[in-house]
């Protein structure tokens, strides 16, 4: 009996411990560790994000912590977060202070191939997942380096696919022939170049490349550029760069008086807000560009819908003088992604939490799109259709013009 | 192409004239480097945006009034910090720190007031101001868009800011060799010693040119939209090496000089695009490191020491 009991309390006590260990093992919160640019060139694509994500922490936060499964049990989150002022040295000492100083569970990348670039080693040296919200650089993807995953825009190599697939397609019928190309030498500009480059020359179309030009991402003043553009007398002008390399395209396009048939940017689509405040709707009007998440109503399959994302992000960031728009949504859907991997990782290692992020890939559905990546943990999925600005008022209104599948309108070809 | 990149290289050579002017007067006159002189440019391109966005102001006439308020600024700013430099035992070389200081603390403060998200004024507003000049001048009316010159175009806002940089380039060689504030203030610039030894208020004189320096940048700013796409509180340090290059080209120290830096600047910058635009941002280091290689004292460097 005596050896009965004994027995039976040793049993019970193995089961006691082994329910209890994990919950005493957990962490009092989960760090993420990330970078943000509040001055400097990419200030104003990297404040979106960050407040994107911060909206998500702080949300999870007040509803007690997000849970992890590997502690089975609700954490709070932690965010330590530093300004590299658009730097790229900056960025790469804070990205080391980060995990060897405070020691972060997850790593998460400032916004932009730029200055996600100098993480990529960095993250890579030290067995660091990398969480890279919107640097699409294809170079940061090898089959060699498992420490990097892309959540929140398609890569570069990918990214301009429906745009060269228009032209191909649909450009010879509309009388496009003749296609300039303009980037910015970065990762993320320098790389759809590329894509479009290698996308049209494969399509074995009647499309040629006439202009084919790179400049420095920190390129302020067009109207030489311009001019020699139209001395190559091209069908289609597509200008590659970042917002601010955006605006002043388009102001310069404006106010030379230049009239291209077809002029393609990216901003307009991705931060369409600050492209009406610096650019106008009148030097908007027929523009192509993306069509972003910000503008497509994904049915997400948990988290906010995008109504009351944009609300939620109204309210709590509606006095600042951060713009919503395409990158707010990536720096949420960030988050969302975390969630799902969290919920789903067996630990906090970090090849256990890529194991969970992969996953999810082609299962989840979020503000962004399809989520779904290739083995080198480059984003293929979130993919966004090419559209075309209309004017109305002081706004512009967005017509999907490809793929056909999921088109609103027919394109304006020449610009009027 | 080529002559379009050299009449575009002019008129932006010409803004950058205008945007290293007050930067050389500066240095010419107290031997300090204002490592805040982009700020100061960007300050001005704030105050003519709100100018224009609060009040619906044309940025033409809100030259005038962005030049008062920085030229005012300027002067209480000089007694705060330049006598007590111009004390220490090498004020050039302090003047790197304490402006750089200035420029950090500026950019900041502007960020948090304005945002770091890039602004801009409509680019027909200066054109505006053009035709509405132009037509009092021909008698009929002139309709608003791009300028020809010499058969080619160009757009409005390049050329008012080329007119109005050619003014102010005009205004400083008139303050300088026709007033007397003028005479007295080469006499400082040429020796700050005997300047003082002659009874001149070098303290004034300074003051003043400090003033004008700081202006001469806010207007630089009010153009700053259009020549360089938008406005940012991060501009500042960029537009600084720019024209701390576009200085030394023509000679420190020789404000008048500036005028042929500028233009050897833009008209370079213009042909790099054109031909090797990957390149064209290296254009100020590359040119800083030849002249300083070449002719340390400025292509018109000599003429300074007799000013």
């Amino acid at each position: 009996m005596t050896r009965h009991a004994i027995f039976a309390g040793l049993i019970a006590s193995v089961i006691s411990v082994a329910t209890t260990a994990p919950a005493a093992d957990a962490p009092k919160e989960i760090s993420l560790g990330t970078l943000y640019a509040s001055s400097g060139r990419f200030a104003s694509i990297s404040m979106p994000v960050h407040y994107g994500l911060k909206l998500w922490i702080d949300q999870k936060n007040a509803e007690g912590g997000v849970f992890v499964k590997a502690f089975n049990k609700k954490i709070p989150l932690k965010l330590v977060a530093y300004d590299d002022q658009s730097n790229t040295a900056t960025a790469a000492t804070l990205y080391n202070q980060l995990i060897t100083q405070d020691k972060v569970d997850i790593l998460i990348a400032d916004s932009g191939s730029v200055l996600t670039s100098v993480a990529v080693p960095i993250a890579r040296d030290h067995k660091m997942l990398l969480i890279n919200q919107t640097g699409t650089g294809a170079t940061f993807f090898t089959p060699d380096n498992p420490y990097i995953v892309l959540m929140a825009d398609p890569v570069s190599s990918v990214w301009p696919k429906p745009l060269a697939d228009f032209i191909t397609h649909d450009g010879p019928h509309l009388g496009i022939k003749r296609v300039a190309i303009l980037y910015a030498t970065n990762d993320f500009t320098g790389t759809q170049a590329n894509a479009v480059r290698k996308f049209i020359k494969e399509s074995n179309s009647d499309v040629d490349i006439v202009f084919d030009q790179g400049i420095p991402t920190e390129t302020s003043s067009y109207t030489v550029l311009l001019n020699n553009i139209k001395a190559s007398n091209p069908d289609a002008v597509i200008h590659l760069g970042y917002a601010s390399n955006d605006i002043a395209f388009l102001r310069n396009v404006q106010d030379s008086g230049i009239k291209f048939n077809f002029v393609f940017c990216i901003y307009p689509g991705l931060e369409t807000e600050l492209l009406e405040k610096n650019v106008g709707s009148k030097g908007l009007n027929y523009v192509f560009t993306y069509v972003p998440s910000s503008q497509i109503a994904y049915q997400s399959q948990f988290g906010m819908s995008l109504n009351e994302y944009e609300a939620a992000w109204q309210q709590k960031y509606g006095n600042t003088n951060v713009e919503f728009g395409f990158n707010s949504v990536a720096g949420y859907t960030t988050g969302l992604v975390l969630e799902k991997a969290l919920a789903a990782a067996t630990s906090l290692d970090q090849l256990e939490l890529r194991k969970a992020i992969f996953s999810l890939s082609g299962n989840l559905k979020t503000l962004d799109g399809t989520f779904a990546l290739d083995e080198a943990g480059a984003q293929i999925g979130e993919i966004t259709p090419l559209g075309q600005l209309i004017a109305e008022g002081d706004h512009v209104k967005f017509v999907t013009v490809w793929p056909h599948d999921v088109s609103t309108g027919k394109p304006i070809y020449p610009r009027p | 192409m080529l002559v379009y990149s050299l009449l575009a290289g002019l008129l932006f050579g010409l803004y950058f004239s205008l945007i290293g002017l007050g930067l050389n007067l500066v240095f010419g006159v107290m031997r300090i480097v204002n490592l805040a002189h982009g700020d100061f440019l960007m300050l001005g391109a704030f105050l003519a945006f709100w100018l224009f966005t609060l009040i619906s102001l044309n940025p033409i006439p809100a030259i005038f009034i962005v030049f008062v308020v920085f030229a005012i600024v300027g002067l209480p700013l000089y007694y705060l910090l330049v006598p007590r430099l111009l004390r220490a035992k090498d004020p050039e070389m302090l003047s790197f720190i304490l402006f750089f200081g200035l420029s950090q603390v500026i950019e900041a403060l502007a960020t948090i007031a304005f945002g770091t998200s890039e602004r801009s004024i409509p680019g027909g507003e200066l054109g505006r101001a053009i035709v509405a000049v132009a037509s009092l001048l021909t008698g009929h009316h002139v309709e608003n868009g791009p300028v020809d010159i010499f058969g080619q175009t160009f757009p409005a806002a390049w050329v008012a800011s080329g007119i109005a940089s050619g003014i102010a380039v005009l205004l400083v060689y008139v303050y300088l060799y026709r007033t007397r504030l003028g005479y007295l203030t080469r006499a400082v610039m040429v020796h700050r010693e005997e300047a003082i030894a002659t009874g001149i208020n070098v303290h004034r004189v300074s003051a003043i040119a400090f003033g004008i320096g700081l202006g001469l940048a806010s207007v630089a700013g009010v153009f700053a939209p259009f020549m360089l796409g938008s406005i940012t509180p991060a501009m500042g340090v960029e537009v600084t090496v720019t024209s701390f290059t576009v200085i030394v080209i023509g000679s420190l120290g020789k404000p008048l000089g500036t005028l042929l830096g500028g233009i050897i600047y833009g008209v370079s910058y213009m042909f790099m695009q054109s031909y090797y635009s990957s390149w064209a941002n290296l254009l100020p280091y590359v040119l800083l490191v030849a002249i300083l290689l070449v002719r340390p004292s400025g292509l018109l460097g000599r003429q300074v020491r007799r000013a």
